[in-house]
């Protein structure tokens, strides 16, 4: 049951992710992404963390891909044809793309471990991730919140121009 | 996962009756949207189609399974069919982990000369109740959004797309004051699950050492603010009035359903109330005590059981009441100041909030 589960939800989680990237239309490509990442949901569930399942439909369905739908919408980008590229150009893609799959193949085939995980209870719930979170990583959250924090100030710089008139005035 | 015929049988029919309830809302609703309405402005309203005009739902939906179902020319047409579904979706999904009664164990029967309900297992009226809890809710909620969008969008409509991309502005801009708002309760219940936080407000609250009032959460001081900033924004993440800019009659037409016709728009329409039903759920069960009944004890029984989700049902209605009330009491606000209430009022009030109730339980207050 659980393995029939998986497939199926592997299986839309991959065609969705190829839909992103294979379709002409940036709306569609949105949503395909949104359906993929619900599916990679269903993956956390199956792994017994509905936490992180919640957390991932929360943040990256709920939020970002909102964020990205709206911006698209609102730039209209239907109708716009890509610009031909040079051959170069997509010789050197097809290669990198193609470097970075074996390379990432390798890489799991020699270091990945086949093995049954221990049988243990397996705590995936808000509490245990709060206190991991909070006590061994609590230097890398910071850190990536002062990130954001320069992303945020970044973007008010660069679209604020009512303070640069104000100043000049 | 063992196969237990028992438990799957219960969840069917756990199942069917949150479903029934969430279908029929709709129809329910309506009437008491238009008569309700015809009230507040002193008219009598529809009131041929049955008694009351109880049966007019019925005429509205006979009217819209007739009418022609016509798609926009230069309509995306996938998405332009798929839009009414990924709105019902969230709509009919999230009620799934919000209790609905007082647990009971279930009494031994005989039926058929099979016996059934051996070990008296227990019965929990919620069709899921999973230890991320209202972060489920949230989570589906937040795709409630796409349905509107996609179907601005797909319409290749000016009004439509107008609509769509004030409804997702609005839609995240309160997403976060509802969010926030709800973790002081979540603080104070100590759990992400639904029903813990019904159990913890149980209890009673002793004023001045003699009058009892239940421990609801609305009836905490500090959780007034809580209150206000939730149900507020719970109008906003509905999309009703006072806050009904992605339909905005007067200005854009329909908003983002002005292209759909037939049972498409109605599907959108049946969204509307069902997720107005989800919110009045969950503001009872956060704020009004979910199933508790004020000063009475519930007995551990069927009998318990039937009077909760009874008394759950109460609020619920009240609440969905209350919705109409505003709406046709509280005109539309203008845009610009929507957009200022949401992010520089209920915000930082929100943030200041759960801070609060945090400092209150961190010196042991609560």
């Amino acid at each position: 049951m659980e393995f029939a589960i998986f497939f199926f939800f592997a299986a839309v989680a991959v065609i969705f992710a190829l839909v992103v990237v294979l379709h002409r239309n940036p709306v569609v490509g949105a949503l395909s992404l949104v359906a993929s990442f619900f599916a990679l949901a269903v993956m956390y569930v199956l792994l017994e963390a509905p936490f992180l399942a919640a957390l991932q439909v929360i943040v990256y369905a709920g939020a970002i891909m909102v964020l990205f739908l709206f911006v698209i919408m609102l730039l209209n980008l239907q109708h716009v044809a890509e610009p031909v590229t040079r051959p170069i150009q997509q010789f050197l893609g097809y290669t990198t793309a193609a470097a970075f799959g074996v390379g990432l193949l390798y890489y799991i085939v020699k270091y990945a471990v086949f093995e049954k995980l221990p049988d243990g209870p397996f705590h995936a719930d808000a509490h245990t991730i709060g206190i991991t979170l909070f006590e061994a990583y609590v230097f890398p959250f910071e850190m990536v919140s002062i990130l954001l924090l320069a992303a945020i100030v970044g973007a008010l710089l660069l679209s604020g121009r009512t303070y640069q008139k104000r100043e000049a005035t | 996962m063992p196969f237990d015929a028992t438990d799957i049988g219960l969840s069917i029919v756990k199942i069917a009756i949150v479903l029934f309830m969430m279908l029929n809302i709709t129809p329910i609703m309506v009437w008491v949207e238009r008569r309700g309405s015809a009230l507040i402005q002193d008219r009598p309203g529809p009131n041929r189609v049955g008694p009351f005009g109880l049966f007019q739902s019925f005429a509205d939906a006979l009217k819209f399974i007739l009418k022609e179902d016509i798609v926009p020319a230069r309509a995306h047409k996938w998405l332009y069919t798929l839009a009414p579904a990924f709105g019902l979706l969230p709509a009919l999904t999230t009620i799934a982990v919000v209790p609905w009664g007082r647990s009971f164990k279930l009494p031994e029967k005989v039926w058929f000369g099979q016996r059934f309900f051996e070990g008296r297992p227990l019965f929990e009226p919620v069709v899921a109740d999973v230890s991320a809890g209202i972060l489920v809710v949230f989570a589906l909620a937040s795709l409630a959004v796409y349905g509107i969008t996609i179907a601005g969008w797909s319409s290749n409509n000016k009004y439509s797309l107008f609509g769509a991309i004030r409804a997702s502005a609005q839609m995240i801009s309160y997403e976060l004051s509802l969010t926030l708002a709800a973790v002081s309760v979540l603080l104070v219940a100590g759990s992400l699950r639904l029903t813990d936080v019904v159990w913890h407000q149980t209890g009673y609250f002793v004023l001045f050492d003699t009058v009892k009032i239940p421990a609801w959460n609305v009836f905490s001081p500090a959780m007034w603010i809580s209150f206000i900033v939730f149900g507020v924004s719970a109008f906003a993440e509905t999309n009703r009035l006072p806050f009904d800019f992605a339909e905005a009659e007067a200005e854009l037409v329909a908003g983002y359903h002005t292209e759909y016709s037939s049972m498409k728009f109605a599907l959108f329409f049946m969204a509307e109330y069902m997720a107005m039903g989800t919110m009045s759920a969950l503001i009872a069960t956060l704020y009004l005590g979910g199933w508790d009944i004020p000063w009475y004890n519930e007995p551990a029984t069927w009998q318990g059981f039937v009077l909760s989700a009874l008394f759950f049902l109460i609020k619920v209605v009240f609440l969905l009441f209350v919705f109409v009330w505003v709406r046709w009491t509280i005109p539309r606000l203008k845009y610009d100041i929507l957009m200022k209430i949401g992010w520089k009022v209920f915000l930082p009030l929100a943030v200041l909030n759960t801070l609060v109730v945090a400092a209150f339980i961190a010196a042991g207050w609560i």
